[in-house]
């Protein structure tokens, strides 16, 4: 008899763990879904001065290739009409147009969430190039002097060329003839082409990314790093110590491959500025961002695929079998007494319109002048179903009543009802009535009290924000509550209550 | 008492509680497709009838509204009758008339009613007022009992009943239902009605609890409830273990009164007997459940072996 119970509760549990913690080890869901996290705000700002009808200024934007996720963006651009290109990897943002003869403000402005290191893999492996300015005859050169290099695995390749970069010596251990030719061949060029030409010479692909420092502040302009490519993502070269430190996590890429983040023609940019700051988001925020952008199944099929405008509802639903657990834990392990399972539920659900004061304060109003009015009804002899359609009827007449004087005194609550809690109302009325009638008053303010505690610990419950957030972001929760519900259901054990109505057991044994 | 274990005293004294006896007691051994033969009264009294226990004369049944006019038909040549919902629960909705005065009707409590309003009633059962699940009911006119003087130092007006618990056919735990002042008549514990346990072997009644306490006098009367000999007390328990072999329901609570010139009368069965018998008798039906369990098979053969065994055991 227990045994089947204890199986399948076990099994829902067991499946509703086993699927949230797939979804925190493998799809990086937050442990933590309702913790703040932090999105960056980008913003540019210059002002374009050009007599040219046709002048031109390209900034190159944050972009998904980048492994940026951009949750809002706008811009500013005046008089001129603004364009968005792709390029590569980059995501330009052109403005074309004459500029005004005091120079046209131009701004830019974007939220942007930073994916994780190796969470954004480009499809098409990249392949290695010289950079633009390097002659076939020095690229012949160089390959044919590092051919001795090019059979090493990958480490070693890279290390042998951030060596040399870094000593800047090429003369050495063998003293080798062509290796002081190489750096001969290399002393016209910056570490960042050095770098470049080295490691395509090696097969390793490699890009000059222009962007900012990942910290808060005002800048004036860009800078430029080397990244490599390493099989699994982009590895950022530090300048100074020639050593590979994972990308994207301290710095804002603006532009891959070479190109100037910021470029003007026919004209000229002055008031330049980058500005970083940090915003604190919510994590669930910031994670529905990225689920609705990846492509594994149970993203997909997220609750956050849903219209906004629907989400609301099912953040309450689903904290709604929570409720019923409860219920179930104060009836059968406290001993509560309630009208019924959903009445408190439906109750706690009103009183999100209403607030908890107001709810409860019109909910036992309206309970009494129906409970008063119920006691003359039954002088009246009216059969069941037209004797409830007048206690409906009396109840939206209270509802009526409440709305214009809320209207006239300002209380928005006696307002804002909605449509459910006409049905509770009347329900209530009717079982108070009938167990005033049967088991006296006393049990019946009892039971009232019971479903007043009830309705509103469940409404504290599910308006629980942290709760809320949770159960959307993991809703296969819901198993493990109907898992507990299965295990409560099974609890045959005494109420707490019993020890008081039993008491004279206790004290007899 | 220790903290960690609050219960422990309940247990130790074999009480049985609400969670336990819906569980694992009327949901083992009440199978669902029984609980029309015990929640409908018409239908009680039918299989009743089929396995010779005795019940309250039937003088009429009223289905539907229509059918309405008939009650005048039905109680025009009596003076008392009562009437009840078919599926009313835990006595409501039951007027019990025991004169009439022309149109207007004198109730067993002293109140007086008009027939207007008695019919007003009728047709409040048949909507189904105080049926369990609200469905249409209907509402049986019967004989009113004139109870037997054995409780009358006891009893403030109204008719005590004698609650018999049978578990798997061998009555276990037994109590009489005293109406008082407060429960305006009626047999109910919840309405202010004293229980006094009775016990099993000599059916002599004991001390009573009244709301939760115990009470050695009854309030209202001022007489002393305990040391009543209950007569017919083999018949009432043998009418008792009858409700296994009628209805198939392992866990009953067997309502019976006692008739001045008929004896003892079932009146109702329930399938969710309360567990408030527990205090009036100061046991638990747990501890007696549990000793049933253990008996001999052979001695669940006949109800009259189970009344013997509990007899002799309980």
């Amino acid at each position: 008899m227990k045994r089947p119970a204890l199986i399948v509760a076990m099994a829902l549990i067991v499946i509703s763990l086993f699927i949230v913690a797939y979804r925190i080890i493998s799809l990086g869901y937050p442990l933590t879904p309702a913790k703040p996290d932090y999105v960056w705000t980008f913003r540019f700002d210059g002002v374009l001065h050009g007599t040219a009808k046709d002048s031109l200024l390209l900034l190159s934007l944050p972009s998904e290739q980048h492994g940026q996720i951009i949750l809002e963006e706008g811009i500013e651009s005046g008089s001129m009409s603004f364009n968005l290109l792709k390029e590569y990897d980059n995501r330009i943002g052109v403005w074309s147009g004459r500029p005004g003869p005091e120079g046209e403000y131009i701004s830019y402005k974007a939220s942007v969430l930073l994916q994780p290191t190796g969470a954004y893999t480009p499809v098409v492996p990249p392949r290695t190039s010289y950079p633009y300015g390097i002659t076939t005859g020095e690229i012949s050169l160089i390959e044919g002097l590092m051919a001795p290099w090019r059979v090493l695995n990958f480490s070693a390749r890279l290390q042998v060329v951030l060596n040399l970069v870094k000593k800047h010596d090429f003369s050495g251990p063998q003293g080798n003839a062509d290796l002081l030719r190489l750096g001969e061949v290399l002393r016209k060029y910056d570490n960042p082409t050095r770098l470049l030409v080295l490691l395509a010479a090696v097969n390793i692909p490699a890009r000059t990314v222009e962007g900012l420092d990942l910290v808060e502040g005002v800048v004036g302009k860009t800078f430029s790093w080397v990244e490599v490519w390493t099989g699994q993502g982009w590895g950022h070269i530090d300048p100074e110590r020639m050593e590979i430190t994972s990308s994207k996590t301290g710095f804002l890429a603006l532009s891959a491959g070479g190109m100037s983040a910021v470029r003007a023609s026919a004209g000229e940019l002055s008031a330049k500025r980058f500005e970083l700051t940090r915003n604190v988001m919510s994590r669930w925020r910031v994670f529905f961002e990225r689920a609705s952008r990846s492509g594994s199944i149970l993203d997909q099929w997220s609750l956050f695929r849903i219209p906004p405008e629907f989400q609301q509802t099912f953040r309450i639903l689903l904290l709604v079998p929570l409720g019923a657990l409860l219920i179930t834990l104060l009836r059968n392990f406290v001993g509560f007494q309630t009208f019924g399972i959903f009445m408190p539920v439906l109750m706690a659900l009103a009183f999100r319109n209403t607030g908890l004061f107001y709810g409860l304060a019109m909910f036992t109003a309206i309970v009494l002048i129906g409970y008063v009015a119920r006691r003359g009804l039954n002088r009246m002899r009216l059969l069941l179903i037209p004797r409830m359609s007048v206690l409906v009827t009396l109840v939206i007449f209270c509802f009526i009543i409440l709305a214009l004087v809320g209207n006239k005194f300002g209380v928005r609550q006696f307002m804002a009802v909605g449509l459910l809690p006409f049905v509770i109302l009347t329900m209530t009325i009717e079982r108070f009535f009938v167990v005033v009638e049967e088991h006296g008053m006393r049990t019946a303010v009892e039971t009232t009290l019971g479903s007043a505690a009830v309705s509103v610990i469940t409404y504290l419950i599910i308006q629980w924000e942290v709760l809320q957030i949770t159960f959307f972001v993991y809703p296969e929760l819901l198993l493990l509550v109907m898992g507990l519900q299965i295990l409560a259901g099974r609890y045959t054990g005494y109420r707490l209550s019993e020890l008081i109505r039993f008491r004279s057991f206790r004290d007899g044994a | 008492m220790g903290m960690l274990r609050p219960f422990k005293g309940l247990s130790q004294a074999g009480v049985l509680g609400m969670n336990t006896r819906n569980a694992d007691i009327i949901m083992a051994l009440n199978p669902r497709s029984k609980f029309p033969l015990v929640d409908d009264k018409v239908a009680t009294k039918e299989l009743a009838a089929l396995h010779n226990i005795p019940t309250p004369a039937l003088y009429g049944v009223i289905t539907k509204h229509g059918d309405i006019k008939h009650f005048h038909s039905i109680t025009e040549s009596r003076d008392s009758f009562a009437v009840k919902p078919a599926r009313g629960s835990g006595g409501s909705g039951i007027v019990l008339v025991k004169e009439r005065q022309g149109d207007i009707l004198i109730t067993q409590a002293g109140k007086s009613i008009s027939t207007a309003d008695l019919i007003y009633h009728i047709t409040d059962i048949l909507s189904g007022i105080f049926s369990l699940e609200g469905h249409d009911d209907s509402a049986i006119i019967e004989a009113l009992i004139h109870p037997d003087d054995v409780f009358s130092s006891v009893a403030y007006r109204g008719v005590p009943d004698i609650r018999v618990v049978v578990y798997r056919g061998v009555p276990i735990m037994a109590m009489v239902r005293l109406p008082t002042a407060a429960s305006d008549g009626k047999a109910n514990l919840h309405g202010g009605a004293i229980g006094a346990g009775i016990d099993m072997k000599t059916g002599l009644t004991a001390n009573a609890v009244h709301k939760s306490a115990i009470v050695s006098h009854h309030p209202d009367t001022g007489n002393p409830v305990g040391g009543i000999k209950v007569p017919y007390w083999e018949k009432i328990l043998l009418m008792a273990a009858r409700s296994l072999e009628m209805t198939g329901l392992g866990y009953v609570g067997a309502d019976m009164v006692l008739d001045r010139d008929r004896g003892p009368l079932l009146l109702e069965l329930n399938a969710r007997p309360g567990l408030a018998i527990q205090m009036a008798n100061r046991a638990g039906l747990l501890g007696r459940i549990r000793r049933v369990d253990r008996a001999p098979g052979d001695i669940f053969a006949t109800p009259e072996s189970r009344v013997d065994w509990a007899q002799q055991n309980i």
